[in-house]
């Protein structure tokens, strides 16, 4: 008898957290699947000339992007972690944290920040040529094009291998490191020959996510003038007006990027590592002299450009602009902005963790279910926000009856026109920063300690609050983070998802920033990055005490 | 048991906002509901507006409607198409009363899109001169834009200077600055040419320009000018108001670029200078006809036609409203005689020109 309701109760737990993540990527799964499905619609003439004439153009330039983005983020993140976590030089302790800086400003803005800085009128050359009377070839401090995207999509995204590498490193990998110590190599073979391979499931999570946001970014490569497939999308959309085609091209883009991952897993099945749970943190080895030094430089060079450089030129232009721009409505620009990136960030982390739990196992279908819950990263967000608009103006109509009969007034667009649409929006573009965070804890735990706990008798969920939670807390507070920052920061889904009369930081810089007023848009875009970096001051706090 | 002192709080939290969202989503709902009750009780009270002009001015003039009618201005702002797209998909239950947008190109897709409705109204007649609106009344002008000639005036003479189709002249060779072909301003300068000269012409003039490039297209309008006080280039294709936002820019040395440049109205003895207009329609399912008219009306009346040009450097269309001295200081102008539907007709092929050419 005891032994049956035994049975039925883990039976019935399963199914709970199995239900709700299949709820919730239903939700997260409809509005891409829209877009996804226009794969399959008769293409018309616009998609054969796209084909024809511009598809093998945009596809080198963005594969290029990609390429040198990812091998660039990947080199200074897997470095600059490496670096941080076993070694020991002058201010380390506060690069280990500062290095994530960079990832406070929005490549958008930090792109329109350089480029005006390094242009005629800006204080580079205003101020060779005013105070030494030195005129210069404005060509050779041209920034724009490929050359300036990468740099800007290096510098302002490596922080997110750099993230999950040192975390990786600085908990996982000591026995390792410290064992090829001993036995004498040289710490660029153990960087190679150790740190590299074992590193490799983080380092692809974090070029992962640095990729998707390359593909998806509209901001950067449209400002700096770069045709990719994602500025094609846009070209098609506003410029031959013609909606579906531009999904299309979308949904091409998702499905490739859903392959190469999965291609990836395979290739990576064979060559797990199961590292041991119990190593100790790496004790770092303290560097001195002209190493130190040079360690000290590196850092401090990337910081200055990923952080203070333009932080600083944006505080000189908010100078300028403060008079004419500031008013008291941008504390309720401030509230807006934090309070739903807040709300949607929660949901996102949440949501992740219900279904990262159910999809641990080695099956094919929760993996790609995985994969495909968050491929909303690497859609451009005006293309979701179609997806998502199409799912919920159908959703109201059907439910108008409903809305009228429980007294809600006969305007069928209810929901279509609360913040409900962009909150879910922001859930679905999302969902891969939060969701790689939360994977990578329970990768990091590996299956022994739940398979103890159940065959101890407790329950999926009791296994996940009482033995996993604790485990992957630090995962799911990094999600937190990144997400929380992301959606601060986003703009395409907000502008065309919002309801009447809302704002958020971003859409005040985008007002100013799309007429080419860059003085103006400082403000708001400083605005941005405080919070962000807040939220990077907090992360390390609480990082801290949990290392306590 | 397991759980350290940080996490409780953390997670606490995390369900609460979760809470609040769902509370949050409620309450904002029935906030809306409160509104479409109030608007089925008393219908004068808002007016609903999709904008794709991004501008300060533009709001100031919502309140200023606000103020001396009592009828409230909500907002939603996003791009043009992305408008079009969401009233499409809204049809009948849109909630939106008008569209506003910059390009008479993206004006006429509204049109054909069958997202807006024929306005009529006196008012609005006799703010707005006719060749300022639809033929059909489907949208009403707000503000017009000149693509002008700017020129060094330091290396070059006005009198240099006369014809678009000039700057594909060899005297320009390496001296010619253009912004990036993706611009919407520059499709539809190409598309008045389609319609005014024919495709061929069209055509050889941007291979003209392309040829005399003083560098591939870099930047926003604003860079050319910059180009130009930096040598780069000696002549640039470039839109009146920015000219107006550089001279008014609190930055010493962007006000710099703007006194060095002259501005310059081409095809003055041809077909005229190309103009561009910004615009506002009624959507086809608007609740709220009568606010609605009211607002196109105020918008095109003189005191608030003089506010956007006197803040936004744009053209009023009302004849009777003043411009402000900058704009007076460039002179009377012809502008071109075309149906501004054309430049939504012509895009697509305007683009594959520019795509042939390798006007980048």
């Amino acid at each position: 008898m005891k032994l049956e309701s035994v049975k039925r109760y883990a039976k019935k737990e399963l199914n709970g957290w199995w239900i709700i993540s299949l709820i919730g990527a239903a939700v997260i799964l409809l509005p891409i699947l829209y877009v996804f499905l226009e794969i399959f619609q008769e293409p018309n003439e616009n998609w054969y000339q796209i084909r024809e004439y511009l598809l093998g153009n945009y596809v080198i330039n963005t594969i290029i992007l990609v390429f040198f983005t990812g091998i660039l983020t990947i080199f200074l993140g897997v470095t600059l972690a490496w670096l941080t976590s076993a070694y020991d030089f002058p201010f380390r302790k506060f690069f280990r944290w500062g290095l994530i800086l960079p990832l406070a400003i929005p490549p958008y803005i930090a792109a329109y920040t350089y480029r005006t800085m390094l242009s005629y009128t800006g204080i580079v050359q205003s101020t060779l040529r005013n105070q030494w009377d030195v005129q210069i070839n404005p060509e050779l401090l041209s920034f724009s094009s490929l050359r300036g995207a990468i740099f800007v999509f290096t510098i302002f995204l490596f922080p997110y291998v750099y993230i999950i590498a040192r975390a990786f490193l600085e908990s996982q990998s000591s026995s390792y490191i410290e064992n090829a110590r001993l036995l004498g190599r040289k710490p660029t073979a153990v960087f190679f020959k150790i740190v590299l391979p074992l590193a490799r499931p983080a380092i692809i999570g974090g070029a992962g996510l640095v990729i998707f946001e390359v593909l998806s970014d509209y901001g950067v490569t449209s400002y700096f003038g770069i045709h990719t497939i994602t500025t094609a999308i846009f070209q098609t959309w506003f410029g031959m007006y013609d909606v579906d085609t531009a999904m299309r091209l979308a949904a091409w883009l998702m499905f490739i990027i859903i392959g190469v991952f999965i291609l990836e897993r395979l290739l990576r099945q064979r060559k797990r590592y199961h590292l041991s749970n119990k190593s100790k943190p790496l004790v770092p080895i303290k560097l001195k002299g002209v190493p130190a030094a040079a360690a000290f430089m590196f850092c401090t060079i990337v910081l200055s450009l990923g952080f203070i450089i333009p932080l600083f030129q944006l505080i000189a232009w908010a100078g300028l602009t403060f008079d004419k721009v500031w008013d008291i409505s941008f504390f309720t620009l401030l509230t807006q902005t934090v309070s739903i990136a807040a709300i949607s960030t929660a949901i996102i982390i949440i949501v992740a963790t219900i279904i990262a739990n159910v999809c641990r196992s080695k099956w094919a279908f929760p993996y790609i279910l995985s994969k495909v819950i968050t491929s909303g990263y690497s859609i451009p967000g005006a293309i979701i926000a179609i997806g998502v608009l199409a799912v919920f103006i159908q959703l109201d109509e059907t439910l108008a009856p409903l809305y009228s009969y429980m007294g809600l007034g006969d305007a069928p667009l209810l929901l279509s026109m609360s913040i409900v649409m962009l909150i879910v929006g922001y859930v679905i573009r999302f969902m891969a920063t939060g969701y790689n965070a939360v994977e990578v804890g329970f990768e990091k735990i590996g299956t022994k300690y739940t398979e103890a706990s159940r065959l101890l008798g407790h329950g999926i969920t009791k296994t996940f609050f009482r033995v996993e939670l604790p485990l992957i807390k630090g995962a799911l507070f990094s999600g937190f983070i990144l997400t929380f920052v992301e959606i601060c920061k986003e703009l395409p889904l907000v502008l065309l998802l919002r309801p009447f009369n809302f704002e958020t930081l971003a859409t005040k810089t985008f007002q100013y920033a799309k007429d080419e007023m860059i003085h103006e848009a400082a403000i708001p875009s400083l605005m941005i990055i405080a919070i962000s970096t807040m939220s990077v001051v907090v992360f390390h706090l609480i990082d801290k005490r949990v290392k306590k | 048991m397991y759980i350290t002192k940080w996490f409780k709080p953390v997670m606490a939290s995390a369900i609460l906002a979760v809470g609040l969202a769902g509370c949050g989503s409620n309450q904002n709902s029935s906030d809306s509901d409160k509104e479409t009750t109030k608007k089925t009780t008393t219908k004068n009270e808002v007016v609903n507006v999709y904008t794709a002009r991004h501008y300060e001015a533009d709001d100031e003039v919502y309140k200023m409607f606000t103020e001396e009618t009592g009828i409230k201005v909500n907002v939603v702002k996003a791009e043009a198409e992305e408008l079009i797209e969401r009233l499409k998909r809204e049809g009948e239950s849109t909630q939106a009363d008008l569209f506003l947008t910059v390009d008479g190109g993206v004006l006429a897709n509204a049109k054909k899109n069958d997202i807006l409705q024929p306005v009529t109204s006196e008012v609005i007649d006799k703010n707005v001169p006719e060749n300022l609106r639809d033929k059909e009344d489907f949208w009403v002008g707000m503000a017009t834009r000149a693509r002008v000639i700017v020129y060094a005036k330091d290396r070059v003479k006005p009198e240099e200077l006369s014809t678009y189709e000039n700057l594909t002249d060899d005297q320009w060779k390496g001296k010619v600055l253009a912004r990036s072909s993706t611009s919407l301003y520059n499709q539809s300068l190409l598309a008045s040419f389609i319609e005014l000269n024919g495709e061929e012409k069209a055509e050889q003039w941007a291979e003209g320009i392309v040829k005399n490039f003083a560098r591939q297209p870099d930047g926003g309008d604003r860079d050319q000018a910059k180009a130009i006080a930096a040598g780069t280039g000696d002549v640039a294709i470039m839109n009146t108001y920015y000219v107006g936002l550089l001279a008014n820019s609190e930055d010493p040395e962007e006000v710099k670029v703007a006194e060095s440049i002259g501005v310059f109205y081409p095809n003055q003895e041809t077909n005229g200078t190309h103009v561009n207009i910004s615009g506002i329609g009624l959507t086809k399912h608007s609740k709220n006809k009568e606010n609605a008219v009211k607002l196109i009306e105020y918008m095109t009346d003189v005191e608030a036609q003089e506010y956007l040009s006197a803040n936004n450097y744009e053209f009023p269309v009302n004849p009777k409203a003043k411009q402000p001295e900058l704009l007076q200081s460039w002179g009377e102008f012809k502008m071109q005689e075309l149906n501004f539907e054309t430049l939504g007709e012509h895009n697509a092929k305007a683009i594959e020109i520019f795509n042939k050419t390798g006007w980048k």
